[in-house]
């Protein structure tokens, strides 16, 4: 293992923003492909709000005009500390993050003891044993007995620094497919010789979460964190909460609910749904949608990033509304970025998280 | 007037149908909070009122040309009252998707014969 510093840079943006004349999801990507970016994936949500509460989703017509993205980059700090600056400055709207994270190409053992993010890339015609491989990395972690796992189709994104953009009529083979999973150490300990096995040249990160529920079951409540750390630099926080498209809380799905509850509290800074195409949580099989059925049983993934005093609010809203079921974990997210217009609130700076 | 006349005048008027759907749209959607879609409800009825309106007025049929299919044909919609339906019943809101066939063709009937009868009045049938 080596001991290298990475990050994780996300922008959360509308798929219709442009920055100049062009896409800012492809002007990041053209600059992400420029630098070689060992691992970046282009995600495309189904609802979400930002930071002037406008809700867009795919429920109506209307509102699905300027759907969420979410965009993600993983690669040594230095690297990403630059390409962060100039995502800012591109991003007229937006919230822009940066995480800690650990790229493994060779899946040594995990320094970490405690609960884990994990996010294994495969190509989308990629396959083992047969089978697509993210279905074949899914069982693997199934067994392995990980509290959830879902997988996200990736439109655009640089795999190992090589620049991967999804094509009309084209098989598209390695596209990034992201499989986010959520597990304690040991079970992800179990799990990274595995995966070593079926893929040949792993690209997987690895990133440390609080599991706070499990089957709508609450284990901890995310540790309460103080709003600047000692040098003053704001801490924030970020929420994930895995359901399934057709769980309803009150007869609106759990996702829809979510984000029209955090709208209405007036200063939060926004909420973006991803909607998957494999994945199980609650002990079922992994799954995803059948020809003849109406319901979609697909994961979808609700992301929320603030402040840890909006965050302590949140966890409140979304614990009640998954009494029965959903994941939910919580992340320390050391900068944070929302952008409106020319007022820019937070920095890239990286905030220090208190020990523990 | 010109068959050429005629053909313009569909494509112009029925930009604006195409427009008035997308404000009305949205400034009904602005103000729900529910999932029901309000906002193609609203347009289909209330198209459904005009368009017997405008039968009911007896215009001249290049004038209803004009008016009923071009303005009220691009102005509702059904394909978009399928796909919102289709959507809640993947997310498995089978009341309001139910709710929404059901009272959008009772509410549809009734709005376009209330149009008729009210286009006949006006031209004193």
């Amino acid at each position: 293992m080596s001991d290298t510093d990475y990050l994780k840079l996300t922008t959360y943006v509308g798929e219709r923003q442009r920055s100049g004349d062009r896409l800012l999801a492809e002007e990041l990507l053209d600059l992400y492909g420029a630098q070689n970016v060992a691992t970046s994936v282009v995600l495309r949500g189904i609802a979400g709000f930002g930071p002037r509460h406008q809700l867009r989703t795919d429920q109506t017509l209307s509102q699905s005009e300027d759907l969420p993205v979410a965009i993600a980059a993983v690669d040594t700090a230095d690297k990403i500390a630059g390409l962060a600056g100039r995502t800012v400055e591109l991003t007229s709207r937006g919230l822009i993050t940066l995480e800690r994270a650990q790229l493994l190409t060779d899946l040594p053992a995990l320094r970490s003891t405690q609960s884990t993010k994990l996010s294994v890339y495969v190509g989308r015609q990629h396959r083992i044993d047969g089978r697509p491989a993210h279905i074949a990395v899914s069982e693997v972690l199934h067994r392995n007995d990980f509290a959830c796992s879902a997988v996200f189709l990736g439109v655009d994104g640089t795999v190992r620094g090589r620049r991967e953009r999804a094509r009309f009529l084209s098989r598209n083979t390695d596209v990034p497919v992201v499989i986010i999973a959520v597990g304690d150490s040991a079970q992800a300990t179990a799990v990274l010789p595995e995966l070593h096995r079926l893929l040949p040249d792993p690209l997987v990160t690895v990133e440390r979460a609080e599991l706070c529920k499990r089957g709508g079951r609450l284990l901890a409540r995310p540790s309460s964190l103080p709003t600047h750390d000692a040098h003053g630099t704001p801490l924030w926080q970020k929420l994930m909460i895995h359901t399934t498209e057709d769980t309803l809380h009150n007869g609106e799905p759990v996702h829809r609910e979510i984000v029209r509850r955090l709208r209405q509290i007036p200063n939060t800074r926004g909420a973006t749904v991803l909607r998957g195409i494999w994945g199980f949580h609650n002990g079922r099989i992994p799954h995803g949608d059948n020809l003849f059925q109406l319901g979609r049983q697909v994961p979808v993934m609700t992301l929320v990033v603030d402040s840890p005093s909006n965050i302590a609010t949140a966890f409140d809203l979304v614990d009640e509304i998954t009494t029965g079921h959903g994941v939910v974990t919580c992340e320390r997210v050391p900068a944070l970025v929302s952008a409106d217009g020319g007022s820019r609130d937070g920095s890239t700076t990286l905030g220090l998280f208190p020990p523990g | 007037m010109s068959t050429a006349l005629i053909w313009i005048g569909v494509a112009i008027i029925g930009g604006f149908g195409a427009l008035a759907r997308f404000v009305i749209d949205r400034a009904v959607t602005k103000r729900k909070s529910s999932s029901f879609p309000l906002g193609t409800f609203v347009i289909n009825i209330s198209g459904a009122w005009l368009l017997g309106f405008l039968g009911g007025l007896a215009l001249r049929p290049d004038i209803a040309l004009v008016a009923g299919t071009a303005f009220v044909g691009a102005y509702t919609t059904f394909s978009t009252w399928m796909l919102e339906t289709h959507r809640l019943g993947e997310e498995r809101q089978l009341s309001f998707a139910i709710a929404n066939i059901a009272v959008s063709v009772l509410l549809g009937l009734s709005a376009a014969a209330l149009g008729l009868w009210m286009g006949g009045r006006c031209v004193g049938h």
